[in-house]
């Protein structure tokens, strides 16, 4: 059996991770993924790695080949996955702002410690000359938050009502 | 002669040529494409047939099997199945209807007399306010 040269297997890794990622929507996208690397590795056997992914065309057409072929469209999971992922990142990045924004004006106000209690956790603010901290704990309504926003960013980003599409 | 198809047109029909191609004897993706481009799909692409394969087999409409190859890696033959056959000769009929048809309304639609063509209106005709 011929091997391939490292070059040739990039070429093909690289084309095939952006397929996967286009083709997610897919039922049996990892079987297509596994069909395409047999094909196209076979056929490079034939005429060389470069031409045969060529012939496959561009990797996002190709994936919306076997979607158009599905007759129907299908949940986004992985996409649903980043986006909560990311819902959830600006939840912390707000909450890490505020706590930053409450520290300097702790400061600028000469320094003390604050006390402050929302959705049931209650935080406490320390800025002083020797000392910078932060002390907070957790309640039932910020987890609920938390699982709120990135179900709702889940189920916008992996358009999960298309699991309901009749087939 | 002008060889510009319309990919849609390509796209309908190619479900019925794979089987065609099939039925003359069991082949793998890639060979599969260079039959097509020899019958005269030269713009063919294997990422435009490898779905429809994929499609056909779903359904049940070809059966593959790997066969290790002595130089290269496994090849996935395909076969259409008896679903396939039955399918093809129906896709055959209604292609052929559809064929008669279209050619039925291009003959009646082309003017054979270009001055016995109505004129279209000129702006002459037109009323102005």
């Amino acid at each position: 059996m011929t091997s391939l040269s490292l070059r040739d297997r990039l070429v093909r890794e690289a084309y095939l991770t952006r397929f996967s990622w286009a083709v997610q929507d897919h039922p049996h996208d990892h079987a297509l993924v596994r069909d395409v690397r047999r094909e196209v590795t076979a056929t490079a056997d034939q005429i060389g790695m470069r031409a045969a992914v060529a012939g496959l065309g561009h990797p996002r057409v190709l994936a919306e080949g076997y979607l158009a072929e599905l007759g129907r469209r299908t949940p986004r999971w992985a996409t649903g996955g980043v986006w909560a992922g990311l819902a959830v990142g600006a939840l912390v990045y707000l909450a890490l702002a505020y706590t930053l924004g409450t520290l300097d004006t702790l400061l600028d106000l000469g320094g003390g410690t604050l006390t402050r209690t929302t959705l049931g956790a209650t935080t406490q603010y320390t800025a002083t000359a020797d000392a910078l901290g932060v002390e907070t704990s957790l309640s039932w309504q910020w987890l609920l938050l938390g699982a709120g926003v990135s179900a709702v960013a889940f189920a916008l980003g992996s358009r999960a009502w298309r699991v309901w599409t009749p087939a | 002669m002008d060889d510009d198809r319309d990919p849609q047109l390509l796209k309908g029909v190619l479900p019925m040529l794979v089987l065609a191609a099939l039925r003359q004897g069991e082949s793998y993706g890639y060979e599969l494409v260079t039959r097509l481009q020899d019958a005269g799909l030269t713009e063919l692409a294997a990422g435009t047939l490898y779905p429809v394969l994929n499609r056909l087999e779903r359904e049940g409409r070809v059966s593959s099997r790997l066969v290790a190859s002595p130089s290269g890696p496994a090849r996935k033959y395909y076969l259409p199945t008896e679903a396939g056959t039955t399918e093809l000769a129906r896709a055959q009929r209604s292609w052929l209807r559809l064929a008669a048809t279209v050619a039925r309304v291009l003959d009646t639609a082309t003017p054979t007399d270009p001055d016995a063509a109505p004129a279209p209106p000129t702006d002459d005709h037109r009323r102005t306010p």
